[in-house]
């Protein structure tokens, strides 16, 4: 623990820092709520960056290989279309909408770089629907982008720590 | 639990009747434990299975391993170049051999009593083997080589040592749809890094006939459709094409894009900076195959079944389709993506993300169906309805991809296999004999 800054650093700081963490905090839990909410739209336009890219690798390559196909890689403009999907009603397996409850936990901020931070979270997201519950378990690993005094997500990377999909079938929601 | 194996499927499952134009399958071939079990002895155990590319193994001693028909095996690049297929259990007293799903080695250590296998197989270490008598061999204790081939870069296993085909015999009229994948890289084709690794709670033909199937696209695949729509490239109602049998229970849909295609087929919703690229190659592939056959490869799409449980989708990018049974109701599914090797790093780029909209567990298809085959499966609970019905085309000369005869030449095979039918005449069912109902049992 010797290295760990927030010891070192003069109590101004650190009392800085602790607000940081709390908004950071509190904007990943807003997150989690529209999101569980089925509230996207909102979640879009009031949470992410334009140039927002959404990422789930696959779960047989640790690590993010440039080379390696994944199971989402979102840009704005696909996100918005899984979006309006889901809400319209032609996605056929959330509908009827799923229920789901995210769990976010272990938030870190892992570097601030002034513009933008660089944010480390535990996801656990439980799914209900057709007569199934599954639970994904995975990390996040973010950049916030600082706006004032709130955030907007600009890269949004969860990883899945299961070795498969196999007892889900599928990933219909978004993390 | 022997017993029952031996035990009959209780009266027929396949239904066909040609004169009619009727072909049922008893909904009991997706929900009964017996037929699973007998599926598991007298299919997986006996097929030619597929188990990976060669370009999985692209070193001396590069290995992947995983389960084929449910058994574990590695497939291993020995130090010699030969690929081979082993099982994946010591010949001692049965631990796996290799715990990681690829790697690199000279040899394989069972970590249980260090047994030590070089990468061809061949036992090359035992500690204190003093141990053992004088009639130990340690030439006796190899790791088993289950008999593999491959065709085109596509490897294949069989554990049935008296299976009487070889795979080129197997794979029958598949090799030209095959062909019509492999000729797409002039230096070879690879398997992209990145396994879609997924399941259904569904049984695994219930997958199978749902990805040879296109009558249900625009009604399942609504928002896809939409999507592509939105790109600006618009998907013909009537898709064309055409549904083949090809013998041995594989079958083909080959069918007008409804996307682009990124080896040479630019629709708008690529990048207009790609086009010339994308048509310079279609033109080198007229130089080489010439026009016909050129615009069969780079400009159709194609759903390809190789009988019993693989698939390869060739349309906004290639996949490789490997359905496992686990029990009647629940499959498992490796999806991964085939590119050629030369590919311009931004087309490969466009193609796996385009890939990732239409396919795997999130794409914005794949999860619409296997939703619908779990609902499917769970449709075959009110038994009072006892068949499903695969008729569709049956009346047609030309059966179109809306069409379900790639389905019924599955169930005809899976039918043959089933009752040890397969080793007489009559594996290569044609369209007349369809009509003529030369095919009953
Ligand atoms: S089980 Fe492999 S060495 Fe004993
Ligand atoms: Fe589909």
């Amino acid at each position: 623990m010797t290295t760990d800054t927030m010891n070192t650093e003069p109590a101004v700081d650190e009392t800085a820092q602790m607000r940081l963490w709390h908004r950071v905090s509190q904007f990943l839990f807003r997150e989690a709520r529209l999101l569980d909410e089925w509230r996207l739209r909102e979640w879009y336009d009031e949470m992410l960056t334009d140039d927002i890219r959404y990422l789930v690798p696959a779960t047989d390559v640790r690590g993010e290989p440039a080379d390696a196909l994944g199971l989402i890689d979102d840009n704005a403009a696909r996100l918005r279309q899984r979006i309006e999907q889901i809400l319209n009603g032609e996605v056929w397996c959330e509908n009827p909408r799923s229920r789901t409850n995210r769990m976010i936990s272990n938030v870190e901020i892992v570097a601030d770089r002034g513009t933008h931070l660089d944010v480390a979270a535990n996801v656990v997201v439980y799914r209900f629907g057709h007569g199934r519950s599954d639970c994904y378990v995975g990390k996040f690993r973010l950049e916030l982008a600082v706006e004032g005094e709130s955030f907007r997500v600009r890269r949004r990377l969860v990883v899945l720590d299961h070795e498969s999909l196999y007892e889900h079938g599928k990933l219909s929601i978004i993390l | 639990m022997t017993i029952e194996l031996q035990r009959p499927v209780d009266g027929q499952i396949v239904f066909d009747d040609p004169e009619n134009l009727s072909f049922r399958v008893d909904r009991r071939a997706y929900t009964d434990d017996d037929v699973a079990a007998q599926e598991i002895t007298k299919i997986f155990d006996r097929c030619w299975l597929y188990v990976g590319h060669e370009s999985e193994v692209p070193e001396l001693g590069s290995y992947v391993s995983r389960d084929v028909g449910g058994r574990p095996v590695v497939m291993a690049r020995g130090s010699d170049g030969v690929i081979r297929v082993l099982a994946n259990s010591c010949p001692h007293r049965g631990a796996l051999i290799c715990s990681q799903s690829t790697g690199q080695a000279r040899s394989f250590r069972c970590p249980y009593h260090d047994w030590t296998f070089s990468n061809q197989g061949d036992l090359v270490g035992v500690p204190l083997p003093d141990g053992y008598g004088p009639g130990f061999r340690k030439s006796d204790f190899g790791l088993a080589r289950h008999r593999s081939d491959s065709y085109r870069g596509f490897v294949f296993a069989t554990f049935d040592p008296e299976q009487p085909l070889t795979l080129t015999e197997h794979l029958a009229g598949a090799t030209e749809y095959l062909d019509l994948i492999a000729d797409q890289s002039e230096v070879g084709m690879e398997v992209i890094q990145g396994a879609q690794l997924h399941g259904a709670r569904a049984n695994w033909k219930l997958m199978m006939e749902n990805s040879v199937d296109i009558y249900h696209f625009r009604a399942l695949h609504k928002r896809y459709v939409s999507y592509i729509e939105s790109l600006g490239t618009m998907a013909p109602r009537r898709r064309g094409g055409f549904a083949r049998a090809l013998g041995r229970g594989h079958g083909a849909n080959e069918l007008v894009p409804a996307a682009a295609r990124p080896l040479a087929y630019w629709t708008p919703m690529f990048p207009p900076e790609v086009r010339s690229r994308m048509e310079a190659t279609a033109a080198r592939f007229v130089e080489r195959f010439g026009a016909e056959r050129a615009q069969r490869i780079t400009g159709a799409n194609r759903a390809l079944m190789i009988f019993p449980n693989l698939m390869i989708i060739d349309a906004i990018g290639i996949t490789i389709r490997k359905i496992d049974p686990v029990s009647a109701g629940q499959m498992s599914i490796t999806s991964v993506a085939l590119a050629p090797q030369d590919e311009d790093p931004d087309i490969r780029e466009l193609r796996k993300s385009h890939y990732l909209t239409f396919l795997g567990p999130a794409g914005f298809a794949t999860p619409d169906d296997i939703e619908i085959i779990e609902s499917c499966q769970r449709g075959y609970l009110n038994r009072t309805l006892r068949h499903s019905d695969l008729s569709r085309g049956m009346a047609k000369e030309v059966p179109e991809t809306t069409d379900e005869l790639p389905a019924r030449e599955f169930w005809r095979q899976w039918d043959r296999l089933m009752h040890d039918d397969d080793r007489e005449e009559g594996h290569h069912l044609t369209r007349r004999a369809e009509r003529q109902g030369g095919q009953r049992r």
